[in-house]
């Protein structure tokens, strides 16, 4: 043990020279590699394009396993709009040679290999697609609808299973039972596919290949209180799954809410990766950061400058909702400081991406980290033995990210992007204990008021959310509300951008705005919040009204 | 507020046959035409039923936000000041600006232009993030020519811009629906 201390000291001591070493010499390049990308179109309508679409991603999942095959581009109005900038870097720094491949049948040609038969999902039961998933990675199956089976017998794939007639009639509590019942055991106990988001005409199963891949168990049970028998059945899945794993996906529209879901996963310390039509996971998650490449931050203030607030109004613009799905690519992005909320856990299953943004951001384009600690939750409802241990998974991902401000978000109360969203004293208590290093706290969605300032670290809660719907006129007399509300100076005036808004339509809405007004990156935002206190501290209320009252 | 809009039903179910006749044109309930109105935000759609009974009038916002039904009623009085606790006032939601649940506003209402213009004049305590404030607001609800469209102007003392909501009046067979 000494020995091993020994040597580690050694290289340790050496590392700084290591590093500079590292700097001075150019970074070897990735080899060269081939694969293949298809392009998809918009159309995921069960009754036409999303048969085809769950042969291919099925495919994809089963083609991928092993090695980065095939690769997907989607329309630019596909809510992900970050396939086609990736499909390019991934050309540009991995020197990846992609062919195209142009139909399901080209693509059966290319990977069927990778699948051992195939299995039949009901057009007519929605659920039994999911079921069909769960088979699919289990047995290495791709999954095909009736008009299909003709196809893929073509290629010489036999049947594994059938789910036509098995689940008619069948409540989906009944139909996930069975499932469990059949496949639970063998399925990944780290990983769990909420394949929900829409349902009936239309269903956009874009991160199936990455259930498949990783052999996850499909569903979309509602954690609705409503719908008891689905709840229990989910519950005793969340339960059985190993400790800090992760959900993919997302929750059933119309069955319940994200609230719900994000509430009841939380209770269990368990993360949330979305969404239901997140492509390419099974591709991305195969390559690591280029050689050489280290994130760095565009900070503007040094973590231990001590700024001074003038009596004016400071505004800060935040992104969240994953960048993949937000601005970044809207015009305008750069001419305003901007903060972006990562999702640190794509450094795992994604990190072209995550290389992708650090490597196209702007001096104004600052990174933060999020949500809430190193997935999805909403943490009062995290179980205080598992709030320690997830924030320090946080941490690492932060100080790997070189992320300084932590978003969080607990939407458990709220309705939407309405209402409370707001955080108890206790939580703000961990978070202060869990992250000593942080500049600062920013927190909510739709707007909130916890707020607190201990030492340095202020917590700061949205007091404006630009829905993207509301016309700019609208928005800029909001503001200006705001501004004539909040009298004392200076005030903190933080800004929650909902995704597809545009920064240009900002630049015009700040240039509407009185009297002496800035807007700042949110580490000098907040660095002067810490300087001049004048909100008041805040935390959840027990008599705040709650939306939604939990399990 | 509850209880004034109690009594306020109360003595409007005990009214005269001869006093319904006379129904004054602005009560009935009103739907909001969204396209026609300021923009509203963390709100869906809005009716609202007016009922006058002497010098009283009652208010009833029937409120949607998505799958979310909200109900919120209260009474202002032309004879005198009232105090109303949880003033409702068609919010912009997505602004962290808060009713205090606790305090009650200060409310006035005055009948203009021959009963056909209602002013309401309000002192709405909230809460902000730098504290608890007030915010002067001043309401005038406006029947228009023909008796079948109503719109509502709202002022702060801290917005520039007014807020127009403009309502065109359910037929009363519909609205018992």
């Amino acid at each position: 043990m000494k020995r091993i201390s020994f040597f580690l000291s050694l290289v340790l001591s050496a590392m700084p020279a290591l590093r500079a070493a590292e700097a001075a010499a150019p970074a070897p390049a990735p080899a060269a590699r081939a694969a293949f990308v298809m392009h998809f179109d918009g159309d995921w309508q069960v009754a036409s394009g999303l048969p085809d679409k769950v042969l291919l991603i099925s495919l994809q999942g089963l083609a991928n396993r092993h090695a980065p095959q095939l690769y997907v581009v989607h329309p630019k109005n596909y809510q992900w709009e970050i396939t086609e900038p990736l499909y390019e870097f991934y050309e540009r720094k991995h020197h990846v040679h992609f062919t195209e491949i142009k139909s399901a049948d080209a693509a059966l040609t290319q990977f069927k290999s990778a699948a051992k038969g195939y299995v039949v999902w009901d057009k007519a039961v929605g659920p039994s697609l999911n079921v069909a998933f769960t088979i699919s990675g289990l047995e290495d199956a791709v999954v095909v609808s009736e008009d299909l089976i003709p196809l893929v017998e073509q290629h010489g794939l036999e049947k594994i299973d059938d789910l036509r007639g098995r689940y008619t009639g069948q409540t989906d509590a009944q139909i996930y039972k069975d499932a469990y019942r059949r496949y639970w055991a063998r399925c990944n106990k780290d990983e769990i596919m909420m394949m929900g988001g829409h349902r009936g005409a239309v269903m956009m199963p874009g991160m199936a290949d990455w259930g498949v891949r990783e052999k996850m168990f499909f569903h979309d049970l509602a954690a609705n209180p409503e719908r008891p028998e689905e709840l229990a059945q989910e519950k005793k899945q969340l339960s059985e799954l190993n400790p800090g794993a992760t959900v993919f996906g997302w929750h059933p529209y119309g069955k319940d809410t994200e609230e719900q879901h994000t509430t009841l996963l939380s209770t269990y310390g368990l993360k949330m990766e979305g969404l239901h039509n997140l492509p390419n996971l099974s591709f991305n998650c195969q390559f690591t950061f280029t050689p050489g490449f280290k994130f760095t931050n565009n900070s503007h203030v040094a973590l231990d400058a001590k700024l001074e607030a003038k009596d004016k109004v400071y505004l800060s613009f935040v992104q969240s909702d994953s960048i993949g799905i937000g601005v970044w690519t809207k015009p305008g992005r750069g001419q305003l400081p901007f903060a972006w909320q990562v999702t640190m856990n794509w450094t795992k299953f994604s990190p072209a991406a995550l290389e992708y943004f650090h490597e196209s951001a702007t001096p104004n384009d600052y990174f933060i980290g999020g949500l809430s600690g190193p997935g999805y939750m909403y943490p009062n409802h995290i179980p205080a033995d598992k709030f320690p241990l997830l924030m320090k998974q946080a941490n690492d991902l932060m100080a790997q990210l070189d992320e300084h401000v932590l978003e969080i978000m607990d939407n458990s109360a709220a309705d939407g992007n309405l209402g409370n969203a707001d955080l108890t004293k206790e939580t703000v208590d961990r978070y202060y204990a869990a992250f000593p290093k942080v500049i600062g706290f920013i927190n909510g969605y739709g707007p909130a008021r916890t707020r607190d300032l201990r030492g340095t670290q202020p917590m700061i809660s949205y007091e404006y959310y630009i829905d993207p719907r509301r016309p700019r006129e609208e928005v800029a007399a909001d503001l200006e509300e705001m501004i004539a509300l909040n009298t004392k100076r200076p005030y903190f005036l933080l800004v929650h951008v909902r995704e597809s808004n545009d920064v240009n339509s900002l630049i015009g809405i700040v240039k509407q705005l009185t009297g002496p007004t800035e807007v700042v990156p949110l580490d000098v935002f907040l660095k002067l919040a810490a300087s001049k206190k004048t909100y008041t501290t805040r935390y959840q209320d027990p008599a705040d009204p709650k939306h939604f009252k939990g399990f | 507020m509850k209880r004034t809009l109690l009594k306020l039903l109360l003595g409007l179910a005990l009214l005269p046959l001869a006093a319904l006749a006379a129904d004054p044109p602005i009560n009935g309930r009103w739907r909001m035409d969204p396209t026609r109105s300021t923009a509203l935000d963390g709100w869906s759609t809005a009716d609202l039923v007016i009922t006058t009974y002497g010098t009283k009038i009652g208010f009833v916002y029937d409120m949607t936000w998505h799958a979310t039904k909200a109900t919120l009623s209260q009474a202002v009085d032309t004879a005198q000041a009232t105090a109303v606790t949880n003033f409702f006032r068609i919010d912009q939601r997505h602004m962290a600006v808060y009713a205090r649940p606790t305090k009650a506003a200060q409310v006035t209402a005055t009948w203009l232009d021959g009963g056909r213009t209602l002013r309401v004049e309000a002192q709405v305590p909230l809460e902000i993030s730098q504290g608890n404030t007030t915010m002067r607001l001043y309401q005038e609800y406006r029947l228009l020519e023909g008796g079948n469209e109503l719109v509502l102007i709202e002022l702060h003392h801290t917005r520039s811009r007014p807020l127009v909501y403009r309502f065109t009046k359910v037929p009363a067979e519909a609205a018992k629906n």
